[in-house]
């Protein structure tokens, strides 16, 4: 399934019983292994360039720009149009149906009647079609609270407040980016043998890097505008200020059910973590100088979560936790003993029995950063290939498949699905926008709608509707009869190959939090700061202080994500 | 229009789901059908017909009764849909030499696909014919020999499957698939069955509006 994983170690890969829970994976940080930084780390170690070479937008913001990177055998384009929103329509929410900015990433450099056919669909994102040209479409709004402060500062000739910067963070945040054959676009089997493709989602991680970009361009270009209109001359962002903002990044529930829907694919991304982890927990020595990497990252990130603002109970406690358990942490470090036998294995050991999951899961993420020789390989084993894994192996027989229920489904199979607090929940589709959503199954009339996203629920009503046939009879026997049970037989022998492919927790108890499932797979991204705005979604940053294009070669393209303490 | 086939595989499993087959089932179905776009065929049309042929009728009707001897279904017309899971799920038994044969197939092309996925699992190719048809896949290729017009027949009297197979004068599948209008209308309208109707409620709730998002 995953052949890194199969690689030795003294410590043992983490049970997935434990990594697998919600609690755990919606408290998941970003780490060497994340998207971004895996992108960052490409583009600086193979020279990619870049120039833009449209920027043809008016003084009231409206127009398009192209941004093109160029990688040692290709070229893609970021194509940004940019709009004249009127406030009453500047929403996140995915029924939104206008925007600040659009963007597509278009695989090569686009021809002038590419930007005219983009510019009669781009802007309209799901209401428009794309090619197999445009790897993702995406769309971003401002920040209303500084995109307007930075504008006017800079037309006035001076740098904007940095407490203001630090409050928001971001110029703009995306709504959405879509890749994978969405609206048309290129799948990914198009470019999947690409080899800066190899790891997933690279495509939105550039369209996210050359967007950011783009809007350090066009709020200088707006204050320049505004400050010529007035007869006089803006200040040019600070370098410094400029690199303190990343992209911002709203995300809904459509995103929760992506972990549950691509079970290998989910695997893969924990695997690698967990084997990076195993690794360095293997550790037998730390040289000195790897001891004051991770000391250095370590300070720096705790001057990274108290920048991390947010005004929802839940992550209000989770950060007030996160911060005395990173505080008793960094107590322990100074008096630790660092240069003893297995120091990482100690250290994590200790964090284990000493602090929350919050801060266990930081922990776990830091320590690889000194051992980017180490796990650095991994990433080129996150990507899956979801074909051989998807049929059903008929000949298995139910005794072995029971086995993998009481293994893998031991939670669910004991739990009391006649409760109606275990399974309050239920996803569906509206027939809005077809996205995604949770109801309530006792209130509203959705159970007819109900989408297989609770795993769990699905792997007790099998085990009980085996329980009475012979175990050696075959799986195939078994489906004849109950063709219903297919899709949690395929989940279930995936699992048994694959043993982090599956969340073991409920997924639809009146508990559940869907923010935990984007919290997972923003992590995964590189995203920090999370900021949940209700228990269904989620804002976050992408690309804070990382180097900007021009940058990406006289700065850090790796450790960016940590900031040093001293910027803004 | 052209489409991605991720696009085909999202709309044909809720169209499935639509026309009343399990989550599963439909999950292969659209796997199948995406596989067919692949390979330039009209799998996207063969699925709506087979859809409007079966609509909402119980899938037991159209399995095999048993999964020894020639396989038949109830009905006296076998779904390849789930006739092709079910020969997927037996798949080690044509290593032994032992085909499978399905009586009275409807769409049979549709079985194809999972002749796909069982030779990929079996590691070695595996033939599917009827009538003067021969499709033979190793689940990265595909192999024809037959007139479209006998490979594309709605129904057939007899379904062969066998492995192993020669590959003779493989295709490799394409990346992009047409579909048209109608059709897509077709996969439509039993997709939309599958869609909960909106509620100024499930607006608000379901996908949790929380604080304001314009700050």
């Amino acid at each position: 399934m995953n052949t890194a994983a199969t690689h030795s170690t003294t410590v043992p890969l983490r049970d997935p019983a434990q990594v697998m829970r919600l609690a755990r994976l919606g408290s998941l940080h970003q780490s060497r292994l994340s998207f971004m930084r895996i992108l960052t780390r490409r583009i600086a170690r193979e020279g990619w360039t870049f120039d833009r070479p449209v920027f043809d937008i008016d003084a009231k913001g409206v127009g398009h720009a192209v941004l093109s990177t160029h990688t040692p055998d290709r070229t893609y384009s970021l194509v940004a149009f940019a709009h004249d929103l009127p406030a009453d329509m500047r929403s996140d929410r995915v029924i939104a149906e206008a925007w600040d900015c659009t963007f597509t990433l278009f695989d090569g450099v686009p021809t002038p009647d590419d930007i005219a056919r983009l510019s009669k669909n781009i802007p309209l994102q799901e209401a428009g079609r794309v090619t197999g040209s445009e790897l993702s479409v995406s769309r971003a709004n401002r920040s209303v609270r500084l995109w307007e402060h930075v504008v006017s500062s800079l037309a006035k000739g001076q740098q904007p407040d940095p407490e203001k910067i630090d409050a928001v963070g971001y110029l703009m945040r995306t709504t959405a980016v879509y890749g994978s054959g969405k609206l048309g676009a290129a799948d990914r089997e198009m470019i999947a043998d690409r080899a800066e493709f190899a790891t997933p989602f690279q495509v939105e991680m550039l369209s996210v890097f050359l967007t950011r970009a783009f809007v350090r361009d066009l709020v200088q270009h707006m204050a320049n505008q505004r400050a010529a209109g007035d007869g006089k001359t803006a200040a040019k962002l600070d370098p410094e200020i400029a690199r303190s903002m990343g992209i911002g990044n709203s995300t809904g529930l459509g995103m929760a059910p992506f972990l549950l829907n691509h079970p290998v694919l989910f695997n893969n991304w924990v695997a690698a973590r967990e084997t990076a982890i195993a690794r360095v927990r293997s550790v037998e020595t730390a040289s000195a100088d790897e001891v004051a990497v991770f000391r250095d990252v370590f300070d720096r990130s705790l001057h990274s979560v108290g920048h991390w603002h947010s005004e929802h109970p839940i992550q209000v406690k989770k950060l007030a936790a996160l911060k005395a358990d990173l505080d008793a942490l960094e107590n322990h470090i100074t008096t630790a003993d660092l240069s003893a036998d297995y120091p990482w294995n100690r250290l994590y050991t200790w964090a284990e029995t000493h602090l929350g999951v919050d801060a266990q899961e930081c922990l776990a993420s830091l320590i690889l950063e000194p051992y980017g020789a180490l796990v650095d390989d991994l990433a080129d084993h996150m990507a899956a290939d979801n074909t051989p894994t998807f049929r059903i192996a008929g000949a298995m027989t139910l005794g072995k498949l029971s086995e993998i229920l009481q293994d893998a489904y031991g939670w669910a199979v004991t739990t009391d699905w006649k409760q109606p607090d275990n399974k309050a929940r239920a996803w569906y589709v509206s027939e809005e926008k077809l996205e995604p959503r949770l109801g309530e199954r006792f209130e509203e009339p959705i159970e007819d709608y109900e989408q297989p996203l609770a795993p769990g629920l699905d792997a007790a009503t099998l085990n009980q509707a085996l329980a009475h046939w012979p175990k050696e009879t075959s799986v195939a026997e078994f489906l004849l009869r109950h063709p219903e049970y297919r899709h949690i037989v395929r989940r279930a022998q995936i699992v048994g190959r694959a043993p982090y492919a599956e969340i073991r927790d409920n997924t639809i108890s009146k508990d559940v939090l869907p923010i935990d499932m984007l919290r997972c797979k923003l992590a995964f991204f590189g995203a920090v700061h999370f900021d949940p705005r209700s228990d269904r979604w989620v804002r976050i940053c992408m690309y804070g202080n990382a180097p900007f294009p021009e940058e990406i070669q006289s700065r850090d393209a790796d450790l960016w994500v940590y900031p040093d303490g001293k910027e803004v | 229009m052209s489409h991605s086939l991720n696009e085909i595989e999202a709309m044909s499993k809720r169209a499935a789901r639509g026309a009343g087959l399990s989550w599963g089932l439909a999950e292969e179905a659209a796997k199948g059908t995406r596989w067919l776009a692949g390979y330039g065929y009209p799998g996207p049309d063969l699925l709506a017909d087979l859809l409007e042929l079966n609509d909402r009728l119980p899938a037991i009707d159209f399995s095999p009764t048993s999964l020894d001897g020639l396989w038949r279904a109830p009905a006296g017309r076998m779904s390849p849909l789930i006739a092709g899971a079910a020969m997927s799920d037996c798949a080690v038994r044509m290593l032994d030499g032992q085909a499978i044969t399905i009586a009275e197939v409807s769409q049979p092309l549709l079985i194809v696909p999972f002749a796909s996925g069982a030779a990929l699992r079996l590691g070695q190719p595996v033939a599917v014919e009827w009538n003067d048809v021969c499709l033979t896949t190793d689940g990265k290729q595909l192999c024809v020999q037959g007139a479209k017009e006998g490979v594309l027949t709605t129904h057939t009297s007899e379904v062969r499957c066998s492995a192993p197979a020669q590959m003779m004068a493989p295709t490799k599948p394409v990346m992009r698939a047409n579909v048209t209008d109608a059709c897509w209308d077709r996969l439509g309208a039993f997709a939309h069955r599958t869609y909960a109707p909106a509620t100024e409620a499930s607006r608000l709730l379901g996908a949790g509006a929380g604080l304001n998002d314009n700050d």
